[in-house]
């Protein structure tokens, strides 16, 4: 049985720049703040920043692989609080998730509170998702 | 220049989009998701999913669309757009073959610091009406001072 309190074990995740040219035009962003310096500096920015979108995405992995069947993420939702900068080098940024359980529903479902760094800094805040458990958690 | 209040409340046009195996194929490679019930209808049915999935924030791809409707409108220039919050409800997973169709509807405008902080709301539904997703967005709107920050 799933438990308040069990941990959804710490992942890493590395974006380079790459990652984000992909992204965008897998994903149809195309807000230059994602692949020129130059317009992210005009915008106050301290350089090129993944898409929110991207990071929300990594992190729902975490919650996908522990349900088991990707369905079973019925609510997500996320305050995207620091920007992630990305170095035009080949090691990227390495963004850290993990999870920990809340909350258990009267309906069976879980309520999952997940946190994103990068670093020391929380770069997602109010992340949280309602899951339906793994049937052999 | 601020968006204008009064704009809350409006809605836009409503958008056809056909989900294909290829693009959620593409999108899980995007994500650097393996899953084969990203890719392989046999793994979909193993977990009861009559076509292979799409993953929880693929429906970002036809919201998008809805926003790019709702910026030509209001004027707005995505290099001045700090995507702030994004919150899905599935009421059922997006499958390969769907023809979703999504409006979007502008909430809320705000404003926040002489920023904008609008609110977006896009209802994805099935081609038969079905409801499969609503998306919510909070985007911070840079009103473009030039005070060299």
């Amino acid at each position: 049985m799933t438990e308040v309190g069990a941990i959804l074990p710490e992942r890493e995740f590395r974006v380079t720049r790459q990652d984000l040219v992909r992204y965008a035009g897998v994903a149809g962003d195309f807000n230059p703040i994602h692949w020129s310096d130059r317009v992210a500096a005009s915008v106050g920015l301290p350089g090129v920043i993944a898409h929110g979108m991207l990071t929300m995405a990594l992190a729902a992995r975490l919650l996908t692989d522990w349900a088991g069947d990707p369905a079973a993420v019925v609510e997500y939702g996320v305050r995207f609080a620091r920007p992630v900068v990305v170095p035009d080098d080949d090691r990227g940024v390495a963004v850290g998730v993990g999870g920990v359980v809340k909350e258990i529903r009267d309906d069976g479902l879980v309520g999952i509170e997940v946190t994103v760094r990068v670093g020391d800094e929380k770069v997602l805040t109010q992340a949280r998702a309602v899951v339906r458990p793994p049937s052999d958690g | 220049m601020p968006i204008e209040p009064s704009a809350a409340g409006r809605d836009y046009p409503t958008q056809a989009y056909e989900v294909s195996r290829e693009k959620i194929r593409e999108f899980a490679d995007a994500i650097g998701d393996a899953n084969p019930v990203y890719r392989d209808a046999e793994a979909a049915r193993a977990l009861g999913h009559a076509e292979v999935i799409a993953p929880p924030t693929f429906a970002m791809i036809p919201v998008l669309r809805g926003f790019d409707m709702l910026m030509d409108d209001l004027g707005i220039d995505y290099a001045r757009v700090i995507h702030a919050g994004q919150r899905f409800l599935h009421v059922r997973p997006i499958r390969a073959g769907d023809q979703l169709r999504t409006t979007t509807t502008l909430d809320s405008v705000r404003s926040v610091g002489g920023n904008d902080l609008i609110g977006i709301r896009c209802e994805v539904e099935s081609g038969s009406g079905e409801s499969v997703c609503t998306a919510t967005a909070s985007l911070l709107v840079h009103e473009g001072g030039s005070d060299g920050d």
